[in-house]
């Protein structure tokens, strides 16, 4: 099902007010950061363990 | 060096590791909410809901919805779990568990049972008939139901200062999410089934977390919780969904027009956050025990608030600075705990 013009103007309006700059792509940027760290540390716990 | 000094060193980093853990937990649970949020009005769901609301009511459709949505997020969990196994190169230790059934696997899948169709879906149903607010406020009181069940089960330790710590965060989680509570009960006409999803979510989470404990004292916590998460999605999608769709929902048509780009990429990173926090979670229980994992889990409360801010950019009142300081307060107290405390997290 592609996403009709009602749905992605409800995704987008979620952004609208955001502080900051580009904050529909940069949520997912934050994601994968926290992410590559939580997964760094579990290598460095496993290895230490 | 002496043995002794080595032992308390490496007591201390273990601490530390279990504190960081459930301070990762916090984060991506917080973070969850944005993809959580979001994913609700892109289609299918937005169609899914209208339909089911046009013939079975608005209330009816958005526990429809819910369970639709939790079962695809359990599938992109079990996905985001499997890189991080094959990351960690634990493959072979998840095959070993998983034939461990009567030892092991049991705890894992008894778990899965608590913290699925009880505390998630009992936590949409009370975002749905009282308000999110309430949902989150019932939610936060899962570590005191946790701590005592591990108390009483298996005789965890749990200090005076570790309960003050929690009962300080459970106070600040409140005050963030009071002004939305007194407004959702004073508003009237709220249905029984909303507190009844509000008590399912703190006893789900809080039974899940003394049954992991349990499981964890014998599995890996990484594989542990990525079975908990195989039996959530057998739960899902071979008993309930089929069900649901039996008596009439429209459950396959719009969980097959799932797959569209758009919606795919929000589960997944919904499915990051959830299975990245849920097994950063279930690593802190050994190393800082279930309690004091659970009460530094529940700032989640506070970031979820910080994360809103930042990306839907709602502005937080005086009551979520003020609950902020209290999350605070609390979390200081239980990180600056003398370590010897917990040397021996059983009591023996």
């Amino acid at each position: 099902m592609v996403q009709t013009q009602a749905a992605m103007e409800a995704y987008n309006a979620y952004w609208v007010n955001s502080p900051l700059p580009a904050a529909d792509v940069l949520w997912m940027v934050v994601i994968l950061v926290i992410a590559i760290v939580a997964l760094w540390q579990a290598r460095t716990f496993v290895s230490q363990f | 060096m002496d043995l002794k000094l080595l032992k308390t060193q490496e007591h201390k980093r273990r601490v530390k590791f279990g504190y960081m853990w459930a301070l990762f937990c916090a984060v991506l649970w917080g973070l969850w909410y944005i993809p959580g949020t979001v994913v609700w009005v892109l289609n299918p769901f937005d169609e899914m809901y209208g339909e089911i609301a046009a013939t079975n009511g608005d209330g009816m459709a958005l526990v429809i919805v819910a369970v639709l949505i939790t079962a695809f997020n359990a599938l992109t969990v079990m996905l985001a779990l499997m890189v991080w196994n094959g990351a960690l190169g634990k493959f072979g230790e998840m095959k070993r568990t998983l034939k461990e059934f009567h030892p092991c696997s049991k705890w894992f899948f008894l778990a899965s049972i608590f913290g699925g169709p009880m505390a998630i879906l009992g936590s949409f149903i009370a975002m749905g008939f009282v308000g999110g607010a309430f949902a989150a406020v019932a939610a936060l009181m899962y570590p005191v139901i946790g701590s005592i069940l591990a108390q009483k089960w298996y005789g965890e330790k749990i200090s005076k200062r570790a309960f003050l710590g929690i009962g300080f965060i459970i106070l600040g989680g409140i005050t963030i999410f009071g002004g939305g509570v007194l407004s959702e009960l004073g508003s009237g006409n709220v249905a029984w089934i909303g507190y009844l999803g509000g008590l399912m979510a703190a006893a789900g989470w809080g039974i899940e977390g003394a049954i992991a404990g349990k499981g964890l004292d014998i599995a890996e916590p990484d594989v542990g919780l990525t079975l908990r998460f195989v039996g959530e999605n057998i739960i899902w999608w071979i008993i309930i969904v089929p069900l649901l769709a039996i008596v009439g929902f429209p459950m396959f048509k719009y969980a097959l027009l799932a797959f569209e780009p758009m919606t795919l990429l929000v589960l997944i990173f919904a499915g990051i956050t959830f299975g990245f926090c849920y097994v950063t979670w279930y690593k802190s229980f050994p190393l800082i025990g279930v309690g004091r994992g659970q009460g530094i889990g529940n700032l989640y409360g506070l970031f979820a608030v910080i994360f809103i801010f930042l990306f839907f950019g709602d502005v937080p009142s005086w009551t979520i600075l003020l609950g902020g300081a209290l999350c605070l307060g609390g979390s200081t107290i239980m990180f600056s705990e003398d370590t010897g405390e917990m040397e021996s997290l059983r009591g023996d």
